[in-house]
């Protein structure tokens, strides 16, 4: 009784939950993105049709395929440093005395406490060109003269800061987790491979690698998916005020060239096309997800 | 079974919650929202209060509900009101932000109400025009805000200047000396100015007679590369150079603040609103304010004064509002004779020509520059286009005639696009 | 044994420079907070703190709205973990324990509102939200963050279900409850790892959201705050660092108490659900 449909009342209260507040914003969202839909549209409510015109200015405008290799350069460095150092860290926090282990981990734990506009902050303050921490402690350091060193004065420089700031907080997930699923690698095996004569690395790839691997798999697409589409950092970091074509992001092209510039036709637009290709980013890691789900 | 009930008592909690949280927000009686931006409520609260306190003497039963905003965002979110037909019934908006609103019909015509506001004949004229489209009145002028130069006198006296510059030259030479005698002083600028400052470096150009665009024959047309232009970015490089240290070319003046650089001991001079001095003397920092002095900032031209642009912002109605009467008492409240003296104490620029003095500041709004009086002319400051040309032309990335070309015309589509 | 000794003395070395570089911006956070302002704004910064002084909390929490907005983003946070929570278990429970059509679907349709770029649908969202006068209230909020957080909840717990043997299932079943009565049952008591670690992704996802927080509420009375943190840094005039070091400290405190209190359940919690699904 109600035995077939149980599976789907247990569903209902998410998917109203969900669908009350998506469904519109997303069907909009499409309508729009084949839409003209500036102030004066928004101020009738009426927008538009103009077809496929919105897609294809925006896929002939260089400045979308700069931001989107520039996007794709960010996304790769952020992820491969988060995980790369994370399970870095994860392996020395094994092979550490007890007292340095709480240390590091009560550093990340607070790192990862830390909101990320209150982050963006204290990196704003630590890189201050007055008074900054950091310029004056590289310059007594003897790394080089960085008195008053603007480090938002480039693109690059601009973006080693972001990565900093995106890494520092995004390491603490990835390191505590990586942890505690490697304590699920079993010590007999390890030992025996010890014992075997086999070195580090050899038992990194054989035995610990396999049991951690599901974990790594949630983590970097998780990661790609975020840092793909990050927003807040790159746009308050750098600054409101310093947002250009010459230092887009995916992120902060959609919101200045579709939100600040009322052009919310090709916000749509944009929007739909990040959606695509962040989903084609991370198709292999969620489909090895689902594979992984089924019995 | 018992799932069932649980999960029907859940749907039941979250609804129940949800109605008794929202309808908490429904308020009893009429209310007035008023956004104003951030800077009054660090600035003058007690003139909001005054006008709230006079608003609701008049209209019984009615509260006003004050949003503080910032600069940054506050269009995106006036957009989301828009959208969702509930905004606000009286908004601030900075005179640059009005010409697309009041193009695309987003403000009440105020024609009806204007004999209401205090001194509305003698308005000055910047202000009126910034709120004036196709003729029609859409703002009430609020404050204004010109530039002028916030010096030390002491560093002046000592380098032996006894009379204050009255042309760009003789102040280039002041700057100078300055310059060369604390030459010791680690990190210092005779006077500070974040390269990217569009404000002060396009005061350069409309001193040599440029402009930033012109409307001919139906569209824009970009003229910072034009020859007088040109003259005048070319003679804020040099003046640049003679005055900076070189980290302050992509720096656009909002950090650090020019007065907290000054505070600091680090700069003998500013160009900037007259407002400044309020933060001269820093926290914990040497006290100037016996010698901080203003000064009007003068042209090339010998004799005259640069144009200073003029800052400003408007109060306006949003024409869905459905309280336009009761918003138009308030903003007549709240720009009363009164409220306007209140605001040129704290170092604004009132909204009417009876009501200005003989100080630096009112005195430096006689020669003043604007801009394009364009739909779009928000989408260029938004597209930050202006302080990447400073900056790349500063930073020696482009020469001065190719940051200003690439500008020009990057401005000209922007304003011709035509959502 | 003195290869090893010598070894792990090394390995602590390492860690301990790692320790000082990642906890250093929290430490520069804190220490300026408590710091004078002369010494702030010096030219040569002081590392630690010799004066130290509360003027800046002070100052912070005397900024308009901080105890209110403290208040909502409570009352915003709690709610959104709760509802969450009860939401994403039955909905995991679904999803792991029972075949149907459209299954697939609704995995699919849980990840792919993960990848949707939360700034293109602000002022969709918005407009919704007017449509049932939700607009600047704190149910309005709680109902975006609920959307944004669902998804990762539900693939969590799942990945919980999945591991538990049908046996206990069976069993319980054996004694006469319904097949979900013995979900609740039995289930609920295994997955409370996967419980934790679901509210701990709720909390901090609404408790430093902005961006929705920022648009959804006009100002003052209703924010939430991480949007009373911004104002310190919105206006024209300096900014208050030591103030805004004390606001930000006070605003990490919360989440540091929720955190330190569950971090290693998320973590066994997490790595348990993700290694069985």
């Amino acid at each position: 009784m109600g035995h077939v449909a149980t599976p789907y009342l247990l569903l209902v209260p998410t998917i109203i939950a969900i669908v009350a507040l998506l469904g519109y914003p997303i069907v909009n969202l499409v309508e729009l993105s084949f839409q003209q839909y500036g102030l004066g549209q928004l101020i009738t409510h009426h927008g538009v049709y103009i077809g496929l015109a919105n897609y294809s200015s925006i896929l002939s405008d260089p400045l979308f395929w700069n931001t989107l290799w520039r996007t794709l350069v960010f996304t790769a460095a952020n992820v491969g440093l988060t995980m790369v150092l994370g399970m870095l860290i994860a392996l020395l926090l094994v092979r550490v005395s007890t007292w340095v282990r709480l240390l590091l981990t009560g550093a990340l734990v607070l790192a990862w406490s830390m909101p990320p506009v209150v982050a963006v902050q204290v990196w704003n303050w630590m890189t201050n060109l007055q008074n900054g921490v950091l310029n004056y402690t590289l310059t007594q350091l003897g790394i080089g003269n960085y008195f008053q060193h603007n480090w938002y004065a480039s693109t690059a420089s601009q973006y080693a800061m972001v990565t900093s700031l995106i890494v520092w907080g995004g390491l603490p997930f990835v390191v505590i987790t990586v942890y505690a699923s490697l304590s699920q690698v079993p010590h007999e095996l390890v030992e025996a491979a010890q014992i075997d004569g086999a070195r580090a690395w050899r038992i990194l790839k054989d035995v610990t690698l396999p049991v951690v691997k599901p974990i790594l798999l949630i983590l970097t697409s998780l990661s790609i998916i975020w840092d793909f589409g990050v927003f807040t950092q790159p746009y308050l970091l750098i600054g409101p005020g310093q947002q250009s074509p010459d230092n887009y992001l995916m992120s902060t092209y959609l919101y200045i060239e579709g939100y600040a510039q009322t052009d919310y036709g090709k916000g749509a637009a944009i929007s739909i096309l990040m959606l695509a290709i962040v989903a084609v980013l991370s198709i292999f890691y969620v489909r090895a997800m689902l594979r992984t789900g089924d019995e | 079974m018992r799932y069932r009930a649980l999960a029907a008592l859940g749907a039941a909690l979250t609804l129940g919650f949800g109605v008794a949280t929202a309808s908490t927000a429904a308020a009893a009686g009429n209310t007035l929202t008023v956004w104003l931006q951030v800077d009054a409520q660090n600035g003058w609260p007690n003139l909001v209060a005054a006008a709230n306190n006079a608003f609701t003497a008049n209209h019984p039963g009615w509260t006003v509900n004050v949003d503080y905003q910032q600069w940054s965002d506050h269009l995106t979110k006036f957009d989301a009101t828009i959208a969702g037909n509930d905004t606000p019934d009286v908004i601030e908006m900075g005179n640059t932000e009005m010409t697309k609103y009041m193009a695309e019909g987003a403000f009440a015509n105020l024609a009806q109400y204007k004999s209401e506001f205090a001194n509305h004949s003698s308005w000055l004229q910047g202000l009126t025009e910034s709120a004036t489209y196709n003729k029609t009145l859409f703002g009430v002028p609020y404050y204004a805000g010109s530039r002028v130069i916030t010096y030390r006198s002491d560093l002046f006296a000592k380098a032996h200047i006894k009379k204050l510059p009255n042309s760009l030259a003789a102040f280039e030479a002041d700057m100078l000396k300055i310059g060369a005698m604390e030459k010791k002083n680690k990190g210092f600028s005779p006077l500070y100015v974040g390269g990217e400052d569009w404000y002060t470096a396009l005061s350069f150009v409309f001193d040599y007679g440029g402009q930033i665009a012109s409307y001919e024959h139906g569209h824009w047309v970009g003229e910072l590369d034009s020859k007088k232009s040109l003259q005048g970015l070319t003679a804020f490089q040099t003046f640049f150079n003679d005055t900076q240290s070189k980290s302050t070319a992509k720096l656009d003046g909002t950090s650090p603040f020019p007065y907290t650089v000054f505070s600091q001991g680090k700069t003998a001079a500013n160009y900037g609103p007259a407002w400044y001095t309020c933060c001269t003397t820093a926290k914990g920092g040497p006290n100037y304010t016996k010698v901080t002095k203003q000064f009007v900032m003068p042209s090339h031209t010998k004799g005259e004064a640069m144009p200073g642009f003029l800052g400003g912002s408007d109060l306006a109605i949003p024409a869905q509002s459905s309280q336009q009467s009761a918003a138009a008492a308030w903003i007549a409240d709240f720009t009363n004779t009164q409220s306007e003296q209140g605001l040129q104490a704290k170092g604004n620029i009132p909204n009417a020509t009876n009501l200005l003095s003989n100080s630096v500041n009112d005195k430096a709004a006689a020669r003043s520059w604007f801009v394009p009086q364009a739909k779009n002319w928000v989408n260029v400051e938004n597209g930050n286009i202006l302080k990447t040309m400073l900056g790349q032309m500063l930073s020696g990335q482009l020469t001065v005639k190719q940051a200003a070309t690439l500008a020009s015309d990057n401005i000209a589509q922007t304003l011709n696009s035509p959502s | 044994m003195t290869t090893k000794r010598s070894r792990r003395v090394g390995w602590n070395i390492v860690g301990l420079a790692l320790f000082v570089v990642i906890a250093f911006p929290t430490y520069w956070m804190i220490s300026t907070a408590f710091k004078p302002d002369n010494k702030i704004y010096g030219f040569t910064p002081t590392f630690f703190p010799t004066h130290p002084t509360l003027q800046h909390f002070s100052d912070a929490i005397s900024r308009p709205y901080f105890w209110t907005d403290v208040k909502n983003s409570l009352i915003v946070v709690l709610s959104t973990v709760v509802i969450a929570l009860f939401l994403s278990f039955f909905a995991a429970v679904a999803l792991a324990k029972y075949r149907f059509t459209g299954r697939k679907l609704f995995i699919v349709l849980v990840i792919g509102i993960q990848m949707l770029p939360q700034t293109g649908l602000i002022i969709p969202i918005y407009v919704v939200l007017g449509r049932y006068h939700l607009v600047n209230t704190l149910f309005g909020l709680i109902l975006v963050y609920l959307t944004f957080s669902l998804p990762f909840c539900v693939w969590t717990l799942r990945g919980f279900m999945i591991g538990i043997p049908k046996e206990l299932e069976e069993a319980a079943m054996v004694d006469g409850s319904t097949r979900v009565g013995a979900f609740v049952r039995i289930l609920l008591p295994l997955v409370a790892p996967g419980l934790v670690a679901t509210s701990v992704f709720a909390f901090i996802t609404s408790w430093n959201e902005f961006i929705f927080a920022n648009t959804i509420m006009s100002g003052g009375t209703k924010q939430t705050i991480t949007v009373w943190l911004s104002l310190f840094t919105g206006g024209a005039r300096a900014v208050d660092w030591g103030a805004l070091m004390a606001a930000s400290t006070l605003i990490s405190i919360p989440v540091v108490i929720f955190f330190l209190f569950v971090q290693r359940r998320i973590a066994f919690g997490l790595t348990a659900g993700a290694v069985r699904g």
